[in-house]
């Protein structure tokens, strides 16, 4: 502080700048607080509620609690959301993986590499949910795919098992997701400078060497953000299992939307908080990994 | 004109700027030297408006404008890297300051035109009105920033390392056609460099800034002939520098007795400028006055108008000799071979162990 | 090098693969829209080519058993909800980021707090939001409770969007402004904003799309009155008809002809500035 100021004026100047931040935060905030921090504590609170066939009280109680572990179907449900999420996610980096090679490292012309990204990132101007319903006639049992391949005589008999399955359901994902993976994946190896692959070549190192040891360890970080997003979104996933198991696979998610339908809110409640624990303990062991806020 | 009392500002508990006053007068071309990290750059932000001293006032014209917002200071602030405009083309760069000004805006077009046809002129862009400034040159770029300030006509104007990203030749240019376009505006500057060839060269006055403190505050000249610290003496780049100490009325230097001016006690550093000292064969007689070490020739540089021979002292730090060319022609010294180097001591400055100057002769005799 | 060109290859081999399984499903949907109709199944073979369902689409086509696509109303009301949601998520992030341009106590805290807003999965906080407004008793609807989720949802893109833009940005040109006497509303008007706009049309196109498809949120607090995703949601529990083909093809060439405003609107930006190299010069106002 100045012994000497001008006037109030100047003061208040002073305050305004002093704290301009907190101005420009408070209505962003402001609204994550009371739409998203309210809602989540919410969630938790009505968990603990008292609910009956036809009515919820707010007398605290863990029943639902209780009834979600004991439960084969609640508490198989999940299970194979982990199932259904760790298929998901290796999947994505493993077809993901080789395309994010190719357009970050292998392409070096600017133009190719973000025309390939964009013919990456075009599906996503189609509805997510036409997507997702445009693998039926993909997989069904007079589908694209059984009649592909019974006209190049792979087999004779139409595969039944790839819709209506868990295999349709993993199949749906990958297809939706994988490009959260190749995103940050490419967008890291194309970081990489070219005089690094050049000093490893140049101690002879092997391609696969230089692979190891340099190139995959500097896109681990993309790794890792993919897998974030990819986390993120198939851990929360209902639309898909409903669409391509026909009703079949119940997803965590697909439960708490039966469950919202019929007013069950504190069993929806209690599911919501099993979900969140889960998505909280993956997404803080990758943060771990990574520091979000330096990669972007 | 300007005024500033005693400023500080610190960041993160660390000091930038220490008490710091000095006044820029009316008219008057004041360049302020300083290695960086010296502060320099966050003094002209306090000045400018652009962060906020935490001790101390600036005064514009008896105007206290310590916590004033810049655009309300009505200063000129010419940046390090030029910062234009990159969606605007050079006319509307030099233009904006006019059509945008928060209180008198002009919204004549015409006059507009005519105030940035003139500006140019100035600054010799006259053809570039209507290019990109991405399509200009580093020299040309410069020349744009000053001239969008100088166009608001302010009474002072602030030049950040004006010439800093320019090379050799157009800063030697753009020395000369600084102080040409100052004096036909009559406008103030205060130039800050890190440069002492420039500071020296270019200043009515010229500020000494170290560590976030003044050192000196002079004429180039009497900054270049008596700099207030060792340090400054260091950064002239203009003196020989040896550390020792008194003993017995003389300076004791890597075991040589040196004569010293009279009343000279406790100096730490023993400072001869490089075209005081004279070159003589080993077996040269000692003059009265003088004082004189041994040293072995090592090699000697051109440098344009002048040369500079380069002798391995005792300690086996370099001494320099510089001799103008326009005086004397250049002598062909045998690389190894040794030499008597003498100077009269009523040259030498001396400094006491803390870097200050220490009361002498020469510094009485220069103030006479 | 002769090992890495064959590499070169066969990566080039899987990525030509890799398009055809992101593009089969549409390439099949694309064929299926031309199924005869009404009788003809949203499956192979194509009984006749014609173009019955996008009649039906549009709602020419005469009745038949399967119920028309509440086009009209859903659409306007998806295209309202993402144009709002556009409007605020852009000038949220845009005031977020700006913030985050000075050092402050907090922004770790800050940051995570809004990234979180596109971390928690829809379904979470569609539920919580529905919770909340049981509770208090708050009407659902689309345009409110469905409303400030959206935004919860596509102010984080918006904001990290925005984040880097002004990463890249130069402060100094602002203190240039400053320095010439222009007051801090004006330079923004005529400095950073012209300077980042490309950065918010980004954000706004993000914002645009996200709202517009979003769709677990919206299930849950959007009310009785539908937008598109949770009509064509409807159709899942029934029978689904090519009618839905014929959409998804209609709303893609939609989102064609929206990316390419765009490219467009970048482009033109960006001729902007080259036009000042050409020398045609603009009236200085």
């Amino acid at each position: 502080m100045t012994h000497i100021s001008d006037s109030q004026n100047t003061d208040q100047r002073r305050f305004f700048q002093r704290y301009a931040p907190y101005f420009l935060l408070a209505p962003g905030v402001t609204w994550m607080a009371l739409f998203l921090v309210i809602p989540l504590v919410m969630m938790v609170y009505v968990s603990f509620w008292t609910q009956t066939t036809f009515a919820i009280s707010s007398d605290l109680t863990t029943k639902s609690w209780v009834t979600f572990f004991s439960s084969e179907t609640y508490f198989g449900a999940l299970l194979r959301t982990i199932r259904i999420w760790l298929t998901v996610l290796f999947f994505t980096f493993l077809l993901g993986y080789p395309i994010a090679l190719f357009i970050g490292l292998f392409v070096r012309s600017k133009t190719v590499q973000t025309l390939l990204l964009v013919a990456c990132v075009i599906p996503f101007w189609t509805s997510f949910l036409i997507r997702v319903l445009a693998w039926r006639p993909m997989l069904g049992k007079e589908g694209a795919v059984n009649l592909v391949l019974q006209k190049i005589g792979v087999i004779s008999q139409p595969i039944e098992v790839l819709l209506f399955t868990e295999l349709s359901v993993v199949i749906g994902m990958v297809q939706i997701y994988v490009v959260f993976m190749v995103g940050p994946i490419a967008f890291m190896l194309s970081r990489i400078d070219g005089s690094l692959l050049e000093a490893a070549r140049d101690i002879g190192a092997t391609p696969l060497m230089t692979f190891r040891r340099v190139i995959f360890p500097l896109s681990l970080p993309g790794v890792t953000v993919g897998a974030i997003f990819v986390s993120v979104m198939v851990l929360g996933e209902f639309a898909t299992a409903s669409a391509l198991s026909g009703r079949k696979v119940n997803l965590l998610g697909n439960i708490i939307v039966t469950q919202v339908g019929s007013l069950k809110w504190a069993f929806a409640a209690v599911i919501g908080v099993v979900l969140t624990i889960v998505m909280a303990i993956v997404i803080t062991a990758l943060l771990r990994l990574v520091n979000l806020r330096e990669e972007l | 004109m300007l005024e500033l009392v005693d400023l500080g500002k610190s960041f993160d508990g660390v000091s930038a700027i220490n008490g710091v006053s000095f006044d820029v007068g009316e008219d008057e071309y004041l360049t302020l030297l300083g290695p960086s990290g010296s502060g320099k750059t966050v003094l002209l932000r306090l000045i400018a408006g652009l962060d906020r001293p935490d001790a101390g006032r600036i005064v514009l014209n008896g105007q206290n404008i310590t916590n004033k917002p810049t655009h309300l200071r009505g200063l000129g602030f010419v940046q390090q890297k030029y910062a234009l405009f990159p969606h605007l083309s050079v006319r509307q760069n030099i233009s904006f300051g006019l059509t945008n000004h928060h209180s008198t805006p002009i919204s004549d077009a015409n006059e507009v035109n005519r105030l940035c046809d003139e500006m140019l002129e100035i600054v010799g862009l006259s053809g570039l009105a209507d290019r990109g400034v991405g399509q200009i040159s580093g020299g040309q770029k410069q020349r744009v920033s000053l001239a969008r300030t100088l166009v608001t006509k302010p009474k002072l104007c602030l030049l950040d390392e004006p010439l800093g990203a320019l090379d050799a030749n157009l800063r030697e240019r753009m020395t000369v056609e600084l102080r040409d376009i100052r004096a036909r505006l009559g406008v103030s500057f205060m130039h800050v460099t890190g440069n002492e060839d420039e500071a020296l060269g270019m200043g009515d006055r010229m500020i000494v800034l170290d560590k976030g403190s003044v050192i000196q505050i002079e004429k180039p000249a009497d900054v270049f002939s008596r700099p207030a610290t060792v340090s400054v003496a260091r950064h002239m780049n203009n003196y020989n520098i040896l550390p020792g100490s008194t003993r017995n009325n003389h300076f004791v230097f890597a075991g040589s007795r040196l004569s010293i001016p009279a009343n000279v006690e406790n100096a730490a550093f023993y400072v001869v400028g490089i075209d005081k000292v004279a070159v003589e064969p080993v077996e040269a007689p000692e003059r009265k006055d003088a004082a004189s070490i041994d040293a072995t020739y090592v090699a000697s540089e051109f440098m344009g108008s002048r040369v500079v021979y380069l002798f391995e002292r005792q300690d086996g730090q370099v001494f320099e000799v510089e001799r103008h060319l326009s005086r004397e022609t250049p002598v062909n010294y045998i690389p190894g071979e040794t030499r008597r180097l003498s100077w009269d001591v009523n040259d030498v400055l001396t400094y006491a162990p803390d870097g200050s100057l220490v009361n002498n002769s020469a510094q009485l005799r220069g103030a006479a | 090098m002769h090992h890495l060109t064959k590499t070169r290859w066969a990566l080039a081999v899987y990525a030509a693969l890799f398009l055809v399984f992101l593009y089969g499903p549409f390439v099949v949907m694309g064929i299926l829209s031309f199924q005869q109709g009404p009788e003809g199944g949203p499956q192979f073979p194509i009984i006749e080519w014609s173009t019955y369902w996008y009649q039906h689409v549009i709602g020419i086509a005469p009745a038949s058993r399967v119920a028309p696509l509440p086009v009209g109303d859903a659409l306007i009301r998806s295209l309202s909800l993402a144009f709002a949601t556009m409007v605020v998520s852009t000038i949220l992030g845009t005031l977020t980021a700006q913030a985050f341009r000075t050092k402050f106590k907090g922004s770790g805290f800050v940051f995570y707090l809004v990234v979180l807003g596109m971390m928690v999965p829809g379904v979470l906080l569609g539920l919580g939001m529905s919770l909340v407004a049981a509770q208090f008793g708050i009407d659902r609807n689309w345009w409110s409770t469905a409303f400030v989720l959206h935004v919860v949802y596509t102010f984080p893109f918006a904001f990290l969007v925005m984040l880097a833009i002004f990463n890249r940005f130069d402060a100094s040109v602002e203190e240039a402004s400053l320095a010439l006497g222009v007051s801090p509303r004006r330079t923004f008007q005529k400095v950073t904003f012209p300077i980042i706009f490309p950065g918010i049309l980004s954000a706004m196109l993000f914002a645009f799309t996200l709202s517009y498809d979003e769709f677990p949120r919206t299930l849950f607090t959007g009310g009785s009155q539908v937008t598109m995703p949770l009509a064509i949601y409807g159709t899942f529990s029934v029978e689904i008809h090519p009618n839905l083909f014929a959409f998804g093809v209609l709303t893609t060439l939609f989102s064609f002809a929206l990316l390419s405003v765009y490219a467009i609107l970048m482009g033109l930006s960006a001729r902007r500035l080259s036009v000042r190299s050409t020398g045609i010069q603009e009236d200085v106002t």
